[in-house]
């Protein structure tokens, strides 16, 4: 399968799981790869609706700074028990991001729950401009 | 770095001192498992953790290994107290992820014409699923006082009663757990979770003793062949996650900023030197999650109890549960072991694998003095389970330790590619399991094949004299997230 930056892919992984998501920018890498992530977590995502919110994320490199974007979009999935619909990265360096989300309330009658993650991984993360794309690879605790 | 193995005789297999190992890896293992394990990357993760600081012995592996994140998944390895480290990643997400194993005076004959109601009925009323929130609300102060106390805390309130204590690992506590070092989103997802089963691996699973291998033993813990038990499965939930997560993230960071003199070859091998404040709140917020975890399985244990009553319609003294033993298998822990000779106290690592005590050690019991610790092997639902005791070998070879399950063999993406289009929840039943489960993939993922062949891996911590084999359990009925 040839990774776009309309899909992602499943990296196999015996106890766990990963993505491979990629990007024409950064900002587009980070914001596919929180959907990506949902799409794991969760049957058929509304896309593009609920309450906005701002977020900012610091980290000490690219790798970092994905691993804890995509633990924010986790906690609130499972701390806050909402869905991350949307995800739009406003700002973004090697260092920081800013970003706006929307997000539903989590209702188990409507959204089917197929993967639970219990952790985002630094174990092999990588995010690496490569030609014209962007590249991560992010490996999920299952 | 190469990773060369070398056959020490038919259960041991030496990673030699390469490169920044600064001990050599053990892996106990059969030819057979070894066509696996090769082909996993875990051998590597093995050889990484021999790189850590103050690592002390081997850098050991049981034979349910397989590859996690840093440390291998059925990793042991300790460290001294002054020049070691302690490492999140070696404790796991899921801290305190462990089981217990009941004994009742029921069998399996009068059972099984009533199977799937009893199994209805546990499902019905036993929290499970992807962040399932339980029928138990704490406030903040009631999650600190569970977070000190553990198992404590639940028989305080009525799940259970102090004999439970005396049979559970460290009696269901470890002492210097500190909720003030706790973030508040730790604390958030423990308020709604205590008293749920989770998902994935996590089960409750009614069994029935069906094979005894050592009879002096299977009496002193209470089992007899065609004997109904039940087996829970579960661990920290939500907030044992977050403070791993909290933790690893804190490692990291100080790592990124050049405070540690030591390189890492995995950043996901995160740790502080045990002399730090940061390895001590990290330690206190550990034992916060494992004793949450030991009240979590000491809840269910009594919904299970009262469960049972109900809907047998019989007496406690008719049902006669009571608890065999519950062991941790991700934590890392205080310990003393003999190194040189000498009695020493390490920090003991194991993320998927079991505290197995010899006969006579003092940390047992009185009524298991001289059997030795029981352990609990979980293999996965459509085979067996095992409980063995502890051995003498297991201090001297792996600091007390040995496996903890079967370890899977199929990612979860295999395993339903091979599931397609079969009904497993059929299949299981048409070999006397029947199962409900919550979670859509659950049990295509979960399925029997995806898993090591327990046998296998039980046998080897056998013959390499790390457990004894005291009795073999078969699933009649599970639940699952």
């Amino acid at each position: 399968m040839v990774l776009t930056t309309h899909t992602f892919e499943i990296i196999d992984h015996t106890a766990d799981l990963g993505i491979a998501v990629a990007g024409t920018s950064l900002k587009e890498l980070f914001q596919n790869a929180s959907h990506a992530m949902m799409r794991i977590m969760v049957e058929q995502v509304p896309v593009e609706t609920g309450e906005a919110t701002q977020i900012s994320v610091q980290g000490s490199d690219l790798p970092d700074l994905m691993v804890r974007w995509l633990g924010e979009i986790l906690y609130i999935f499972q701390g806050e028990n909402r869905l991350v619909t949307q995800a739009e990265i406003n700002r973004i360096t090697p260092k920081h991001l800013d970003a706006r989300i929307r997000t539903i309330p989590l209702s188990p009658e409507n959204h089917e729950i197929l993967t639970e993650i219990k952790a985002v991984t630094y174990h092999q993360i990588e995010v690496i401009r490569n030609g014209r794309l962007w590249k991560a690879r992010i490996i999920f605790d299952l | 770095m190469n990773i060369t193995l070398e056959k020490v005789d038919p259960y041991r297999w030496l990673i030699p001192k390469n490169g920044a190992m600064r001990v050599p890896g053990l892996i106990f293992s059969s030819d057979r498992l070894m066509t696996h394990i090769e082909k996993d990357p875990c051998l590597k993760q093995v050889a990484n953790v021999a790189t850590l600081p103050g690592i002390i012995g081997h850098s050991l592996a049981m034979p349910d290994i397989h590859w996690g994140y840093g440390f291998p998944i059925g990793g042991v390895a300790a460290f001294d107290l002054n020049e070691g480290i302690v490492s999140p990643g070696g404790v796991g997400y899921d801290i305190n992820c462990g089981c217990r194993l009941m004994t009742t005076r029921l069998k399996a004959d009068e059972i099984r014409p009533i199977i799937k109601e009893l199994v209805y009925a546990l499902f019905k009323d036993i929290p499970t699923g992807v962040g399932s929130t339980g029928t138990l609300h704490l406030s903040k102060s009631k999650l600190k006082d569970v977070a000190v106390q553990g198992a404590a805390w639940a028989v305080k309130q009525g799940y259970g009663t102090a004999p439970d204590l005396e049979k559970t690992e460290d009696r269901g506590v470890i002492t210097g757990a500190d909720p003030s070092v706790l973030s508040e989103r730790a604390i958030k997802r423990g308020l709604n979770q205590l008293g749920t089963l989770g998902s994935g691996n996590h089960f409750l699973e009614i069994q029935k003793v069906d094979r005894i291998y050592d009879p002096e033993t299977a009496a002193c813990f209470n089992l007899f062949e065609g004997q109904i038990t039940l087996f829970i499965h579960t661990g920290s939930r939500g907030f044992g996650h977050q403070i791993c997560d909290d933790f690893l993230k804190e490692m990291n960071r100080k790592m990124a900023t050049g405070h540690q003199p030591f390189s890492l070859p995995d950043r996901q091998l995160a740790c502080a030197s045990l002399k730090s404040d940061l390895a001590r709140r990290y330690l206190s917020a550990m034992a916060c999650a494992a004793n949450y975890a030991w009240a979590n399985r000491q809840v269910l244990m009594h919904w299970t109890r009262e469960i049972l009553l109900r809907t047998l319609s019989i007496n406690p003294d008719t049902l006669g549960m009571n608890l065999l033993y519950d062991v941790c298998h991700n934590i890392a822990k205080e310990e003393s072991h003999e190194v040189d000779g000498k009695p020493v106290n390490l920090c003991v690592h194991r993320k998927g694998a079991t505290r197995a005590l010899p006969p006579g050690h003092p940390l047992l019991p009185g009524i298991y003095r001289s059997a030795g610790q029981p352990v609990l092997i979980p293999g996965d639902m459509g085979t067996c389970s095992y409980v063995l005791a502890g051995a003498e070998d297991a201090m001297k070879q792996s600091f007390g330790s040995c496996c903890h399950g079967a370890g899977r063999a199929l990612s979860r993406t295999q395993a339903l590619k091979k599931a397609k289009g079969r009904a497993i929840h059929r299949e299981l039943e048409d070999i006397g399991v029947f199962v409900q489960s919550r979670g859509k993939r659950t049990l295509k993922e979960e399925m029997p094949q995806a898993y090591k062949n327990i046998s296998q891996v039980v046998e080897v911590v056998h013959k390499a004299g790390l457990a004894r084999k005291v009795a073999r359990l078969r699933p009649m009925g599970v639940i699952k997230g």
